[in-house]
């Protein structure tokens, strides 16, 4: 008997004109590890919803075809008896808690079961234990946790049903490197320890890899690939045409001609080991002159309220056609840096100046016709009724001519491919528009300086290149842009220089490689690109390391 | 594991002994304070309804520095209550100034508005003011020591249905997200420009209401997601769980508290009574 047998399913939600799964059809057999993967909208969330039975029968919509679990149609249960076979973990840890701490979390899911106190309190002791966090956790409030904490509490409330299949959906994206790492762990251990089936949603490819039995690639509504991952992470081609980016290892092993059907990183720097001739110099780029400079931060301190010292002594300057990404660890002081910045938060200690000037010698309209701010969540930042207006209301606020306005407002929607939306109300946009909407509404501005925050959270790959081009664009045109990221491989390729923060301080401050490479990287937690860890791994001359496959390519002579 | 009132001004009980009752305990003494407020009739009684309500707030590990916080609200209510006692309501008693403000000569006789302050009307403001002061302590007590877990299981031991016990926490986290967006939103307008200090008070609320579109965007987003993870653990309206986990038992130093509730509110029963 098949875990999950998913076969022509057809679903479109009410409102839509288009249908959200196309004819979706798999199958995952007992005790198989199983990733899903593909763009944002593909369809995962709604397939792992449809598993749940939560689909069709609490969202309204149109349904069509069969979904089995353990052999039984999903449309023959209530979801209420379905949830006690099939557990979900969302991608958002917070959003999945209800009650004030831990402990009545993991009795909330518990309680409906009918179990006995002895029972119930075994199983809190048993799941917690299994991701990882002690009991100390049980009179904690879940929403004052780490991302990874959080995370790990919701999948430990999931396991503690001991749910024949298990649904993890996207469980790291949302969390910053070590809130990644720890929840890497919990799942290591689930698949080591439990014979749950698991069916891992997921963007990353290197997880996929460690961990998947079989992987299935869902292209707008159906499944386009699907096999072990040698045979699916190796199609590169077919992989990127559906916004799934392969792991670094699998595109070189393909591309230097070793076995094709390689993709982790051990065995490909094993099969690479005999055949290394050396390594050439090559142009790595990185060589470009800062422009004037436009902000400096001079020992910038920041207490909250609480008393919480955000910022203790960080000190920056930001140039003129520059793309800065800042990163290192949550809490490490990086959104309370970039908002002295833009003068929301007044420095408790320190010196920031702009072209010259003290930021308080600059009132609100002025200052923020300099530097901009996006927020991570564009949800926060749209408040007007249609995308021309969202534009619009800066340069309102600033009481430009309408033709100016009109003119600039055209060209921002342009630029972040938003012409044709004007009339719309932003709420109906999709999350991938809102942001790029967010974007234009500042971008309008004209800043000098423009600092965005984690703009590819929760998005897939090929959403993360495409704004990352448009911010290297920007930067190219002459503006400073600051980015705010845990993307450590993917801006590595585009920005020119690496900030890395750790409690309240710059510990870094360099170009990419150079940063990557330095010890700097381990303590602000970085994640390196695989193709640079490939590389060092093979024990080659590290002032040549490379930042991605193509560079790997071009370095590595065999 | 903060309170109502830790959450939404940092005040909160310092007595584990206090916040170890059970929620009936806590309910209680508060309750028993607002039914004194009730007996109350004379500036004596109301100040020691008050004196009771700040005792009961010590005794309870709350900082009565805690009522700082309120002081705009206590002088702007004592003022318009005493103004309203004094200026325009006539309460029989010694007449102590009287004052005509206006006077009209109309077909029946004259008309005339008269400022007549008396001794009875000033007791009268006096046993309002402490009222509202001994109100004020009360919901304190009561704030400052509720966690929202408190209530929930209070809730369950209530034997009410699980979905009802959800749709309570939930509430209390809805409050806090509703106003840690609004925060945010209201930032992410200052850095788009707007300077809330300067912005003319009508301009002001008009960009409140636009706020108003992002926050409904949010909590439908929101609502929708959590509704999708209650579901996917098979919580629903109508669902049935028992609530035997936790042990909500009354222990020797609840009945403690409830008795001295119960007997707070028959003293100032029997005072009112004999008065």
């Amino acid at each position: 008997m098949k875990a999950v047998r998913v076969v022509d399913v057809w679903w479109k939600y009410v409102g839509r004109s288009d249908y959200a799964l196309k004819g979706a059809g798999l199958e995952v057999e007992r005790g198989e590890f199983f990733a899903l993967m593909g763009h944002s909208g593909a369809g995962k969330t709604t397939l792992a919803l449809a598993i749940s039975g939560i689909i069709p029968q609490r969202i309204p919509g149109e349904f069509k075809g069969k979904v089995e679990v353990l052999g039984e149609n999903t449309l023959s249960r209530d979801v209420t008896e379905l949830a006690r076979k099939v557990a979900i973990v969302f991608e958002d840890p917070e959003i999945q808690f209800v009650m004030s701490t831990v402990e009545d979390e993991i009795v909330l899911a518990l309680e409906p079961l009918g179990l006995h106190r002895d029972e119930i309190r075994e199983r809190i002791k048993w799941s917690l234990e299994l991701v990882g966090l002690s009991e100390d956790f049980l009179s904690r409030s879940p929403l004052q946790l780490s991302g990874g904490e959080k995370q790990r509490v919701a999948i430990a409330t999931a396991i503690a049903r001991e749910p024949e299949v298990l649904v993890l959906d996207e469980p790291t994206s949302d969390l910053d490197p070590v809130g990644k790492d720890e929840v890497v762990l919990a799942i290591r251990r689930l698949r080591d320890e439990l014979d749950t089936t698991v069916i891992l949603i997921e963007h990353e490819p290197e997880h996929v890899a460690e961990f998947a039995d079989r992987v299935a690639v869902l292209g707008s509504g159906r499944v386009v690939m699907e096999g072990d991952p040698g045979s699916v992470l190796t199609r590169f081609d077919k992989l990127k045409e559906n916004g799934v980016y392969p792991p670094d290892a699998a595109e070189i092993a393909t591309k230097l001609g070793l076995n094709s059907n390689m993709y982790r990183l051990e065995e490909v720097a094993q099969a690479l080991r005999g055949l290394i001739k050396g390594v050439r110099k090559t142009e790595k780029g990185g060589g470009k002159q800062p422009g004037e400079v436009l902000l400096k931060c001079l020992n910038v301190h920041y207490v909250y309220p609480n008393g919480v010292k955000a910022l203790q002594g960080a000190s920056l300057e930001v140039h003129s056609g520059e793309l800065i990404a800042l990163v290192g660890p949550n809490g490490s002081g990086k959104t309370t840096l970039a908002k002295t910045i833009c003068g929301l938060l007044q420095p408790t200690d320190g010196r920031i100046e702009l072209l010259g000037k003290r930021l308080e010698e600059y009132d609100r309209l002025q200052l923020s016709s300099l530097v901009s701010y996006v927020y991570q969540n564009p949800d926060h930042q749209i408040f007007n009724k249609t995308v021309y207006e969202e534009v619009a209301f800066g340069l309102r606020l600033r009481r430009l001519p309408e033709g100016e306005i009109r003119k600039r407002v055209e060209e921002a929607l342009k630029l972040f491919g938003l012409t044709g939306l004007e009339g719309e109300h932003p709420f109906f946009l999709s999350k991938g528009e809102k942001r790029r909407l967010a974007l234009a509404s500042v971008y309008a501005l004209n800043p000098k300086i423009l600092i965005v925050d984690e703009p590819t959270t929760g998005q897939d790959m090929k959403f993360g290149e495409t704004l990352a081009l448009m911010l290297r664009k920007l930067a190219d045109e002459g503006k400073a842009v600051v980015v705010i990221t845990h993307s450590v491989p993917l801006f590595a390729r585009y920005a020119d220089r690496f900030v890395v923060m750790r409690k309240g301080t710059v510990i870094a401050d360099g170009p990419p490689r150079e940063v990557m490479l330095s010890k700097s990287a381990e303590e602000g937690k970085l994640v390196m690109p695989q193709s640079l860890r490939l590389y060092l791994k093979l024990g080659l001359d590290p002032s040549l390391a490379p930042l991605s496959v193509e560079e790997f390519l071009k370095t590595v002579v065999v | 594991m903060p309170t109502i009132l830790g959450e939404l001004a940092s005040v909160e009980s310092k007595s584990k002994w206090y916040m170890d009752l059970h929620v009936l305990s806590k309910f209680s003494l508060p309750f028993s304070i607002s039914v004194a407020i009730l007996f109350v009739r004379d500036p004596l009684s109301a100040l020691s309804v008050v004196l009771v309500a700040a005792a009961s707030c010590l005794a309870a590990g709350i900082p009565l520095s805690a009522l700082k916080m309120y002081i705009a609200v206590i002088v702007s209510m004592s003022t318009f209550i005493v103004l309203a006692f004094s200026l325009f309501t006539y309460i029989p008693g010694r007449t102590l100034y009287e004052a005509v403000l206006w006077s009209v000569q109309a077909e029946k006789g004259v008309f005339e508005w008269k400022i007549r302050i008396t001794d009875a009307g000033l007791m009268y403001s006096v046993t309002f003011v402490l009222r509202i002061f001994a109100m004020v302590l009360s919901a304190t007590l009561l704030l400052a020591t509720l966690t929202d877990r408190d209530l929930v299981w209070g809730l369950r031991s209530l034997k009410l249905p699980l979905g009802a016990c959800v749709a309570a926490s939930l509430f209390f986290r809805g409050i806090q997200m509703f106003i840690s967006d609004f925060y945010t939103i209201r930032e992410a307008m200052m850095a788009r420009g707007i300077d809330f200090k300067r912005t003319p008070l009508a301009k002001r609320f008009f960009l409140y209401v636009n706020a108003l579109i992002p926050l409904l965007s949010l909590m439908i987003t929101r609502s929708f997601e959590v509704s999708l993870a209650l579901e996917s653990r098979g919580i629903s309206p109508g669902s049935k769980a028992s609530s035997a986990y936790h042990e909500y038992l009354l222990r020797r130093k609840d009945y403690i508290v409830m008795a001295v509730s119960v007997l707070l509110s028959m003293a100032y029963a029997v005072w009112w009574w004999v008065a």
